[in-house]
């Protein structure tokens, strides 16, 4: 059945959502979160996975959630005491529930028999009395079959007497019963509590008008809380703090009474129920009521209860337009705050947030078309200067607004697009894990900035290189436990994550506390392998940055984690492929730290635009360190084509961009040109020659794969303010071809040529 | 006989799965007026700003419970009279028990089928029609 087949959609959704919260509240246990509120999360996480596989029958999936729900509840009992090893056992279940439910939904499967392994642990740490024979038994045939199948029949009549113990008789009821003590409420009695916001007074509307109106609809009788009215030297002339509870007899309906409103719409809070007292009134009644049954929480959502004593901090720092405090439900003032704080840390994302799915396809085609926009704003403004109209005139003004607007849009439209790093973050404990327990190391990730911001183009791209620089941490990074605790260290090594924000790109970081990189092994291999040649004196960061040499790889034995003949050379050309640099920082003892940055996005490029023989060419701002006019002396014969430049106290490479990308035979003399002296992602710099520079522009990248092919030393491609299409230089890629003609004098190691 | 499509039923869970394959095997036996809340708090809300003949409900669920929502329910005169069906995951006797104490009208065992909603709600309105 089609509906069917739509609901077992959103449970697979759903499914994906429980299982982060699962794997998050075991994470905060394998922290020492031993709190009740916690467990039960967990619990109910997998609980509901449970539930919803039962209504599709998915057999499998089942049978391992009752296995490992079992023990939760046990846990949330108190019969199995919450331990920091119970909970990395749990994180391990956990990967295998993720495991049932991917092999569910049909992507993937299941290592049955290390199912049936975690299965038997679980049993094992549910009852330990129990279990030596289950766990030395780890057939398929896990010995959970006894309780389940019977309620997973769909025969919902089996309990009825046999595992109740006592036969249930069912409360029969009439609608007419019901009906008449509905009449309790009689019918024509609404209860209408209005809350004005500031707002409302400072669009000049006025509550008494809208009494009035109200009173067109029936008598009413209104009362006015002030309870909330702060004493007089801490009050807010433009605040509002009151709230007038309204009793209105009416024959009309709901609508009419909202009606009313209409004007004041989003300026005052509005609650209109039928009946006597508000159901703010009775809530706060009836949840005291239920607050004597377990797992209850009286007032956890409270509004931010502010009470006259306590407040002077809040107010302060509130903004006065603040909406006026609730008059709050009967709660004790002195012990509001401290509860209220209390309450914060467990931050439950809940279910009334609002929130737009929209197909990415849309959001793509926007930012093309913004993308459009950009270029046919630049188009006209060059126009008019062409015109020669006067940058006073009106006409002029008026396209600076609008210059101004489209970067708004852009950048508006762009941050819809904009992701936060979480979603790939999410991936890497289950990682981790794997990877540990695969090296027997003991290893612990932390993450920091998982709200980091960034273009889901780009988050796409980021996973690769993140596993990669993981498994690299892990394997090569921290030593064994033994090792860890022989030199003093904590034998569970910690692994960081991080995202960040730096100078308009996302930086990574994946950092290890374990031994750092082993300079002299990593020298000798280099020079093993021919990369290097002995004599070559190198600086510390120089040689941990050899690892990012093609063939390099450190491993002795190829270990079936890091070393799957991908090096950290390929992460490198796969980074720089993004506008990305990567980089390795180590300090022998105390561990090594990669840092990976990239552009914010792959729709736009910061760029300089500069003629190259009669050629138009946009230079990656982010690349550029500084242009200039290069005097005579200080350019110097190299070899018998190349040249250097003398930039202060060294010597950087001159390339002729033209003759590298050629467009021309001949260098014309650099004193000739203009030099953009840029970094490479690897640090090295060099000095392009060019022949005159326009200006810097913010320009649309349009690919070159998609509309023609890779060409060797062009990024990219984009149009230009008047029309014409303009190549993106590739920094990285001019750097390396021009060294391949000719005059560098160290070919075999290039990523080291140029650094100084 | 009450009519099923004259009878309001509220749907209490918390995961979305449930309610929309409760909500299907609700239309399915007939009922029309049908409404969701995530939570026992926000059922108690809903059910106070417009009560409801059935409530059906899960046991477990964040902010509040389903045995809470059966007593605050009960002990409320203008909705007190409102038929609650508690759903539980397995043969829970410890539950069923104290739901029967608070006055719960049946119970369901999940998973279901539409035939064993049906019956259940049947023994407490009466044949649907």
């Amino acid at each position: 059945m089609d509906e069917l087949e739509a609901i077992k959609v959103t449970f697979f959704q759903e499914c994906e959502e429980l299982l982060a919260d699962l794997e998050g509240g075991l994470l905060a246990m394998q922290e020492g979160a031993g709190d009740l509120e916690t467990v039960n999360a967990v619990f109910r996480a997998v609980h509901s996975i449970k539930g919803g596989a039962g209504a599709f029958g998915l057999e499998p999936l089942v049978r391992f959630a009752h296995v490992f729900e079992t023990l939760l509840d046990a846990v949330r009992g108190g019969s199995v005491p919450n331990t920091v090893e119970l909970a990395a056992v749990l994180l391990r279940a956990s990967d295998i529930l993720a495991d049932h439910v991917s092999a569910a939904r049909g992507l993937g499967d299941v290592d049955m028999a290390a199912s049936a392994a975690m299965a038997a642990e679980l049993e094992q740490w549910t009852d330990p009395n129990a279990a030596p024979a289950a766990a030395s038994a780890p057939a398929p045939a896990v010995p959970v079959a006894e309780d389940v199948p019977p309620a997973v029949v769909a025969d919902d009549d089996a309990l009825e007497d046999d595992d109740l113990g006592f036969v249930f008789v069912p409360q029969t009821i009439t609608v007419e019963a019901q009906a008449a003590d509905a009449e309790l409420i009689p019918s024509n009695v609404w209860t209408v509590s209005i809350r004005p916001k500031s707002d409302l007074y400072r669009k000049a509307n006025e509550t008494a008008l809208l009494l009035r109106e109200l009173n067109r609809l029936g008598p009413i009788k209104a009362t006015l809380d002030d309870s909330a009215l702060p004493p007089l030297e801490s009050l807010d002339p433009e605040a509002a703090y009151v709230t007038w509870s309204v009793r209105v007899e009416t024959d009309e309906d709901e609508a009419a009474i909202r009606e009313v409103f209409e004007f004041v719409d989003g300026d005052c809070e509005l609650e209109i129920s039928r009946g006597e007292g508000s159901v703010d009134q009775a809530m706060a009644a009836l949840l005291t009521v239920a607050e004597s049954a377990p797992a209850v929480e009286p007032a956890a959502p409270a509004p931010v209860e502010i009470a006259p004593p306590a407040p002077v901090a809040e107010v302060a720092v509130a903004p006065p337009a603040a909406e006026p405090p609730k008059p709050a439900a009967p709660a004790a003032p002195p012990a509001a705050a401290p509860a209220a704080q209390k309450a914060t840390p467990v931050e439950v994302p809940g279910p009334g947030q609002s929130v737009i799915r929209v197909d990415p396809e849309r959001i793509d085609r926007l930012i093309d078309l913004v993308g459009e926009l950009v270029i046919n704003q630049a188009m006209l403004a060059q126009r008019v200067g062409e015109y020669g109209i006067a940058p006073s005139s009106n006409l002029a003004m008026g396209l600076d607004e609008l210059e101004q607007l489209t970067r708004e849009i852009q950048d508006s439209v762009m941050a819809i697009r904009a992701q936060p790093v979480k979603s790939v973050f999410q991936r890497m404990p289950r990682l981790v894990r794997e990877v540990a327990n695969m090296t027997g190391k003991q290893a612990r990730l932390v993450m920091d900035g998982e709200n980091t911001e960034v273009d889901k183009t780009v988050i796409e791209r980021l996973s690769d290189p993140i596993t990669h620089m993981l498994r690299n941490a892990i394997d090569h990074g921290l030593e064994s436990p033994e090792e860890r605790k022989a030199a003093g260290k904590n034998p569970e090594g910690v692994v960081r994550l991080a995202a960040l924000h730096r100078s308009g790109r996302i930086v990574i970081e994946v950092s290890d506390d374990g031994k750092g990189i082993n300079r002299e092994r990593v020298f000798s291999i280099a020079v093993k392998k021919g990369l290097i040649t002995p004599d070559l004196q190198l600086s510390d960061e120089e040689i941990d940055n050899l690892i990012f040499l093609p063939g390099f790889s450190t491993a002795d034995k190829i270990s079936d984690v890091s070393g799957r003949g991908v090096g950290m050379d390929v992460v490198k050309r796969s980074v720089q492929a993004l506008g990305g640099r990567i980089s390795i920082a180590s300090r022998p003892g105390q561990g090594s730290t990669f840092t990976l940055s990239l552009p914010l996005t792959l729709a736009v490029l910061d760029g300089m635009v500069v003629d190259v023989a009669g050629e138009t060419l946009v230079v990656p701002l982010a690349a550029i360190v500084e242009s200039l006019r290069p005097k005579p002396e200080e350019v110097r014969p190299l070899g018998p084509v190349g040249s250097v430049l003398a930039v202060r106290d060294s010597f950087v490479p001159l390339i002729d961009v033209g003759l590298t990308l050629g467009y021309r035979e001949q260098s014309p003399h650099p004193t000739d040109g203009v030099v953009l002296l840029v970094e490479g992602e690897d640090g090295s710099r060099a000095a392009l020659v060019a022949d005159a520079i326009h200006g810097q522009r913010q320009v649309v990248i349009k690919s070159l794969e998609q509309n023609y092919q890779q060409v060797e030393g062009v990024a990219a491609a984009t149009i230009l303010g008047d029309g014409r299409v303009a190549l993106i230089l590739d920094v990285d890629a001019t750097i390396a071809m021009r060294r391949r003609e000719g005059g560098a004098p160290r070919p075999t190691e290039p990523a080291l040529i140029a650094a100084e | 006989m009450p009519q099923a499509s004259s009878i309001s039923v509220l749907v209490v869970d918390d995961q979305l799965t449930m309610r929309a394959l409760i909500r299907n095997a609700l239309q399915q036996i007939g009922f029309k007026d049908i409404r969701e809340a995530p939570d026992g708090e926000e059922a108690l809300k809903n059910l106070l700003a417009k009560p409801a003949n059935l409530v059906i409900s899960d046991f477990n669920m964040p902010k509040m419970d389903g045995l809470a929502l059966l007593r605050a329910v009960r002990s409320h005169p203008p909705i007190r009279q409102t038929a609650f069906v508690m759903l539980t995951g397995r043969a829970d006797r410890e539950l069923v028990q104290r739901a029967v104490q608070f006055g719960v009208n049946n119970y369901c065992v999940k998973p279901f089928t539409v035939q064993g909603l049906r019956e259940k709600i049947e023994q407490v309105f009466g044949q649907l029609t």
